[in-house]
């Protein structure tokens, strides 16, 4: 354990920031070499590499995590602060599965899930990870073994399932959050009931980790985290002004830290630099786009592997995403946990999760958004891997297409799994949908 | 009953007993919580075909038909002889249709929702299931515009579960009944809509029947565990080739069947205690482990030679379990065959045609006894 402890610090304090510091010398001197030709957005944020090194270190401590600290596998919507306090290594197998859309390895990894016996009609986060697991096969290196497996329904069903195959796989013990779907309001018994499974979930936490929560360590995380989704929301604000400091698919990017890191100081610290430097590029005027023409919308999850060509083809005509209701979520909810009453607020916020409200309560933050960012056209993503999130949209293009009088795109894809996307037809779509503006 | 006379006997229950009546999606809620109400349950599952309306349109293609139709029916009215409709929390996208019913059209009357608790048996579990079952009473209480008499509740839950001992009976002792598994389950499945005083006297008729000292059945057992027997079509196609359904795991059949009866305990407890009796089900969340072992206790009970995975396509609650029952039964060397429908009306010839090979296969291999 005290081997395994040593190489963990090392690689976080040590190894990993001196190896990610030549990576990014290297990098550079490269860059030198090849002149970066003028394109269509504007510069890049120099957060980026930040935001990088950032990433690359959690990823690279947690190859040597198992053995060292508790680890913990969980779901993007799970009250982590609970967590922190206990000392886990907090896994984010969502966050994972972005990644290899990224990369481009989910058709890959998602056979090996298929031949199992998962379904393609399944979530592709779950195909990817379960895949990974299978095939010991990850950009990230090497994934650290779970000693628990946190879940919660907020986001979907689907990870209950996901995450009892996880159990099964690694024979450890899945804790779970139940909230229930919020039709309106929430009824009295079930914000009881989501209290009182945190005192459930955190007695076995504390058993696999072998220490309790503290209670000053708990506020002082709930503190943190309140104050990384504040700032989260202020970085996502600064895209209201004319032009955008960035784009919506930079904010895909950058909103890593606030799923996978939420609570952290490293987490808040990031934001303050980023925050600082996209207001500075307010001032300046300089935007995401070398010349924003139109402010688009852009609802559920983001297409992991085509982001680069969308934006592209998008930016090539002046159009930028300026907000999206899946980077919002992160800093609407997340303000609301309170740390003089972590427990009560933990439930009542992670109850109230976009995805785990009606679609009167969806229309609304949509309607909102498309206002407070003055957007003048919106695309709405309709994820064959995320039902909650898809389900609905349809009336929604038409209800809020004729209520703001902005045209409003249906595009069919998947999140992580480029399989359900056909390159040609949807930038058709997409470009005929750029000509509805002349 | 047939679907088409449906509308017809809830405006006789109307007429006959002021009965008010109550359309409920799949899978699983407190039946006898809505008798005690003197509400008729008419379940809705689809209905199977194509789509009754446009309305499937405001849905995406990769969601289930189960849901998609539902709204089709919904929106087209075809539902509306009904007071109510009641979703119980099953899946992502039942959850979705209760919600886009409400808020952007497809049901004008109540809706009321009944939300399970996902995961396994604990003390906030329990606490819950009875706090919505209360909350649940109060809304039937509002649309009956009478209260609940302690006494009537206990009255259905006696009713359901003699109802259920029949059920049991019927498909636990298979093997000597002597009825095809298309009139089995059209019998079974009438209780999705019959007032269920009804169905029990159907169920003790057909024990009286049909229930045999000897095996009625020669065909080889198989058993089939899945969302809904449909189309009924599968049923005849499985008989005629030789095999029949000894073994019943259907979300909406056996996996509705509460084994066993709390006792000693009031009627709002044995309510709770129904809801963690019952079978295992992913659709509530069900522990892998356990239900695996279920699955594998009821091969071996009824000694089935061969096991078909009868799912719909895109039923994520059901097809996140497809690989674990796979290993299950591979362990004991039992054939599986995994068919996958879209709530058709009619079984395709494909499917036939495998359904034909998979028998052929199970016949070949002898009499291969399943180890407990």
């Amino acid at each position: 354990v005290i081997g395994r402890r040593v190489q963990y610090e090392l690689a976080g304090r040590v190894v990993g920031p001196f190896m990610l510091q030549l990576q990014a010398w290297q990098k550079q001197v490269t860059r030198r070499k090849r002149a970066r030709k003028p394109g269509d957005f504007g510069p890049p944020l120099e957060c980026t590499r930040k935001l990088k090194e950032l990433m690359s270190l959690h990823y690279l401590q947690g190859r040597y995590a198992d053995g060292a600290v508790p680890v913990a596998w969980v779901t993007s919507g799970f009250p982590v602060e609970l967590l922190r306090p206990l000392g886990f290594h907090t896994v984010y197998p969502e966050n994972h599965a972005a990644m290899c859309g990224v990369v481009r390895v989910v058709p890959e990894l998602s056979d090996a899930a298929e031949k199992e016996g998962y379904a393609r009609d399944l979530c592709s986060y779950a195909r990817t990870d379960i895949g990974s697991i299978l095939t010991g096969k990850t950009p990230a290196g090497r994934l650290p073994k779970p000693d628990l497996l946190a879940c919660c329904t907020n986001i979907c069903q689907t990870v209950l399932y996901w995450y009892k195959a996880l159990a099964d796989h690694f024979q450890v013990p899945l804790v779970l959050l139940d909230t229930p779907y919020v039709f309106g309001k929430a009824a009295p018994h079930h914000g009881s009931y989501v209290r009182e499974q945190l005192g459930e979930l955190v007695a076995v936490a504390e058993r696999v980790a072998g220490r309790r929560v503290e209670a000053g360590a708990l506020e002082e995380i709930v503190r943190s985290s309140k104050e990384g989704a504040a700032l989260w929301g202020q970085c996502l604000a600064t895209a209201k002004a004319r032009p955008a400091p960035w784009t919506g698919i930079d904010g895909f990017f950058h909103m890593a830290p606030i799923v996978a890191l939420r609570g952290s100081e490293a987490c808040n610290a990031y934001y303050r630099l980023l925050l600082d430097e996209l207001e500075d590029r307010v001032r300046r005027g300089v935007g995401g786009l070398r010349e924003e023409k139109h402010r688009l919308l852009w609802d559920n999850l983001p297409m992991w592997y085509a982001v680069r060509e969308l934006s592209q083809l998008l930016a090539s005509q002046g159009f930028n995403f300026v907000c999206t209701s899946y980077t919002n979520a992160w800093a609407e909810a997340g303000i609301n946990v309170d740390p003089k009453d972590p427990y009560g607020s933990i439930a009542k916020t992670y109850t109230h999760i976009i995805l785990n409200q009606d679609l009167a309560n969806r229309t609304d933050i949509l309607r909102r958004l498309a206002r407070d960012y003055a957007c003048d056209g919106a695309v709405l993503h309709s994820d064959r891997s995320c039902k909650p999130y898809s389900i609905g949209q349809i009336d929604l293009k038409e209800r809020l297409s004729k209520e703001l009088g902005i045209p409003m795109l249906l595009l069919e894809a998947d999140h992580s799994d480029p399989r359900a996307w056909a390159p040609g037809p949807g930038e058709n779509r997409i470009s005929a949908f750029m000509e509805s503006f002349a | 009953m047939e679907r088409a006379d449906r509308a017809g006997y809830i405006e006789r229950q109307r007429e006959a007993h002021g009965r008010r009546s109550i359309a409920v999606l799949p899978v699983h809620y407190p039946k006898a919580l809505l008798t005690a109400h003197d509400v008729l349950a008419v379940e809705l599952w689809g209905p199977p075909g194509a789509p009754r309306s446009n309305e499937a349109g405001r849905l995406q293609t990769y969601v289930c038909a189960v849901v998609r139709n539902a709204l089709a029916f919904l929106a087209a009215g075809q539902a509306d002889c009904a007071d109510a409709l009641l979703v119980p929390h099953t899946c992502d996208s039942l959850q979705g249709l209760a919600t886009l019913t409400s808020d952007f059209g497809g049901w004008k009357k109540p809706r009321l929702v009944f939300q399970h608790p996902r995961g396994g048996e604990r003390a906030s579990a329990r606490r819950f299931v009875e706090a919505e079952l209360r909350a649940l009473s109060l809304e039937l209480e509002r649309l009956c515009d009478r209260s609940l008499d302690a006494g009537r509740l206990t009255w259905a839950l006696e009713l359901h579960a003699r109802i259920d001992g029949c059920r049991a009976r019927l498909l636990g002792q298979r093997r000597r009944v002597a009825l095809t598994d298309r009139e089995l389950y059209a019998l079974l499945r009438r209780g999705e809509g019959l007032w269920p005083e009804e169905h029990l006297a159907e169920l003790e008729a057909a024990i009286a029947a049909s229930l045999r000292e000897q095996p009625a059945q020669e065909g080889i057992p198989v058993l089939v565990t899945g969302y809904v027997p449909e189309p009924a079509g599968f049923l005849e196609a499985l008989n005629e080739a030789g095999a029949y359904i000894a073994a019943d795991d259907y979300a909406a059949v056996g996996r509705r069947i509460v084994p066993r009866r709390a006792a000693g305990v009031d009627p709002w407890n044995e309510l709770v205690e129904n809801h963690f009796f019952a079978v295992p089900c992913p659709t509530r969340g069900a522990d892998w482990s356990e239900r695996m072992r279920y699955l594998a206790e009821l091969a071996s009970r009824a000694s089935v030679k061969g096991v078909v995975i009868h799912v719909q396509k895109f039923c994520e609650p059901e097809l996140f379990d497809v690989p674990a029952i796979r290993k299950t039964f591979e362990r004991v060397g039992l054939p599986l065959l995994y068919l996958e429908g879209e709530l058709e009306s009619e079984l395709s010839g494909q499917a036939r045609t495998r359904l034909e090979a998979f028998v052929e296969i199970l016949g070949s291999r002898g009499s291969k006894v399943v180890a407990a």
